[in-house]
């Protein structure tokens, strides 16, 4: 029972964290640039896709968890550049449809560049086999993942609160006008902050390609359940995604000990619940970044 | 002159249906209504796979129709119309695999259970608004997903088998009705064409009726409506309930014509590609996003073949979200309006793109 418990302890954690990296990114995108970005799955889809090449051609897992996340940044300016840019002054109804475009077409070239079958990416020998955690025989890997995820949230964390960088982002979604004015290039920082987002979900995608099935269908599985950490911690706050992501980690993993076919009922009735409840989700819309 | 380009600033298209109204736009639709009747028949005799996919085509250009009644009149954006849609397919398939086939009965019926569904995720979703409100039509609709999925109500009802779960229910025979047989496809095409003209000039009025004005209304401004003294909510929610309606006699259509009911039909996926076919097609104009759910169906059944049909797919949204944002019924009535200059428009609406990129 409590190593059953434990398991799906450190289970919801290492889901939660991955969550964050792909909420975070979702969540600082909305704040700032207005646009609910359904590509965001499709991103974290090309993070796993990109590391399996890197790992496979370069042989390397550390060298793909760096080059493969930097590669889908690239992929993300192009996207914002060339389609988002021309489509800020409209009605945020037609960045849904672009993103959502966007991400039928990555998807599309996945199926045609790497076919329709699974893959996955090779995990070195160091982090491969198990090691105990108390009375739980638990996989290195997955605690890896859990370490680096919690890790890279921490930085992302302190940047946003402490960094210069981190306060021109929140002074921009606050009042990019004024930001403006001030002689700074907003434009800029928007692309900056949609490739942060988008190398943010590529870590994720490397990551949890290591441990999970690389497969085409993986950008739109993961998008809704980060929409409901988003919703749940409310649009636009990072603090919000990052708890609301743990929590749901751990009502999945849980639910899957107790009821494992109605934990997405409970998913959607909590978004439902906290949308009725409060629009603007746990942490709010006040609280910019 | 109204062209594409100038569309670039203005965030909400307010264009109507009200050309429908007109003797020329009745006229468009009568001929197109007729020449689908006459098209049927030669199609079925040389290639019988057209008539398959024009009875698609139009079961999906009412679904849309049902959607933009909503968002393109209300404005309020409904991401779980696949909810209605399956509500109204598995009611179907259960009446007509359990009591009748008989279409007077089981068309009606749907259309209710499209109704009710939509009234429960209207009543409580009606509480947001904007994004919020999206976001709560997502949430309940993909909560009834789930029970289908997972066949809850079978548990819970304590019986061996509801929904059908994953496999969903199959063996769904075609209707019947006055002794008429609807199983050949070009007497459930008939069908179908008359099901879709008669909800079409039933939104068509609904839409131009003092209860469409309303909800047009709110569209424009909530808050003005609301001291006018409207009840808000209740038009907003009543308004859900009817798209719904159409919706289930969407689905009460589909699923008898592809024989099964499945979970897939209340997915996500398939609101969102409706949204899609809504602005393909030009929102608010009843007919725009028929002809949109016509185009997305045709093509994805003639690229299916094609490997990378998903990359002309979501590269012909992309395009036409950037160039044509009022879709392919904005793009219609400018070149009608204004024939002559349709290459200066195009070549107008590339160098504002070209500049809002170098910004």
């Amino acid at each position: 029972m409590i190593e059953s418990v434990l398991r799906a302890t450190l289970l919801g954690l290492q889901l939660g964290m991955t969550l964050a990296l792909i909420a975070a990114g979702l969540t600082l995108i909305f704040g700032m640039l207005d646009v609910i970005n359904f590509a965001h799955g499709a991103l974290y889809m090309l993070g796993a896709y990109f590391g399996t090449v890197v790992a496979g051609q370069l042989g390397s897992f550390w060298l793909a968890l760096v080059l493969a996340p930097l590669m889908v940044g690239l992929v993300g300016a192009a996207i914002e550049i060339f389609s988002l840019r021309p489509l800020y002054d409209r009605n945020p109804l037609y960045h849904i449809l672009l993103t959502f475009g966007v991400a039928i077409m990555i998807q599309g070239a996945i199926i045609e560049i790497w076919g329709a079958q699974s893959m996955q990416i090779p995990v070195p020998d160091l982090l491969s086999g198990s090691v105990s955690v108390g009375p739980v025989n638990y996989p290195v890997y997955w605690l890896f993942v859990l370490a680096v995820s919690t890790l890279l949230i921490a930085v992302v964390w302190l940047a946003i609160e402490r960094s210069d960088l981190g306060i021109l982002m929140r002074a921009s979604a606050h009042d990019t006008e004024m930001v403006s004015a001030l002689g700074i290039d907003v434009s800029k920082v928007f692309t900056g902050v949609f490739v942060f987002g988008a190398v943010l979900a590529g870590v994720a995608g490397v990551l949890l390609g290591g441990s999970r099935s690389v497969h085409p269908g993986m950008g739109f599985g993961i998008i809704i359940e980060t929409f409901i950490v988003v919703v749940i911690g409310g649009l636009g706050s990072f603090r919000g995604a990052v708890y609301a992501a743990l929590l749901i980690g751990l009502v999945t993993a849980y639910g899957a000990l107790i009821a494992p076919t109605l934990t997405d009922l409970f998913l959607f009735a909590m978004m439902a619940i906290v949308l009725m409840a409060k629009p603007s989700g746990l942490f709010g819309a006040t609280e910019a970044a | 002159m109204k062209s594409v380009v100038e569309l670039f600033g203005r965030s909400q298209s307010s264009q109507t249906g009200d050309q429908l109204l007109s003797s020329r736009g009745r006229l468009a639709v009568l001929v197109a209504v007729g020449a689908l009747a006459l098209f049927a028949p030669i199609a079925d005799a040389y290639e019988p796979f057209w008539l398959n996919m024009l009875v698609r085509m139009m079961i999906f250009a009412l679904l849309a129709l049902s959607l933009d009644f909503v968002f393109g009149y209300a404005g309020l954006l409904s991401f779980g119309h696949a909810a209605m849609f399956g509500a109204g397919g598995y009611a179907a398939a259960m009446l007509i695999s359990e009591v009748t086939a008989n279409a007077l009965v089981v068309l009606p019926a749907a259309m209710v259970v499209g109704a009710v569904v939509a009234g429960i995720i209207g009543w409580f979703s009606v509480r947001a608004r904007g994004i919020y409100f999206a976001m709560l039509t997502l949430a309940f609709a993909q909560l009834f997903y789930v029970m289908a999925f997972t066949d809850l109500p079978a548990t819970i009802l304590g019986v061996e088998s509801f929904t059908g779960g994953d496999n969903g229910l199959y063996g769904i025979q075609r209707y019947a009705l006055f002794g008429v047989d609807f199983t050949p496809t070009l007497v459930y095409f008939y069908l179908t064409l008359a099901a879709v003209a008669l909800s079409f000039v039933a939104l068509l009025r609904l839409s131009n009726s003092p209860f469409g004005r309303v909800l047009q209304g709110i569209r424009e401004n909530e808050e003005r409506v609301q001291f006018l003294g409207y009840d808000v909510r209740r038009y907003k929610v009543l308004g859900f309930a009817l798209s719904g309606a159409f919706a289930g006699l969407a689905g009460g259509l589909y699923v008898p014509f592809q024989s099964v009911s499945h979970p897939g039909l209340l997915h996500w996926m398939i609101s969102g590609e409706l949204v899609v076919m809504l602005l393909l097609g030009g929102l608010g104009t009843l007919w725009g996003p028929m002809l949109g759910a016509a185009l997305v169906v045709f093509l994805e059944e003639q690229l299916a073949g094609f490997a990378s049909w998903e990359i002309v797919l979501g590269g012909i949204f992309v395009v036409v979200v950037i160039f044509a944002p009022r879709g392919l019924a904005g793009a219609i009535i400018s070149v009608r309006d204004d024939p002559t200059n349709v290459a200066t428009n195009a070549k107008r609406a590339i160098r504002n793109y070209i500049d809002k990129v170098r910004r």
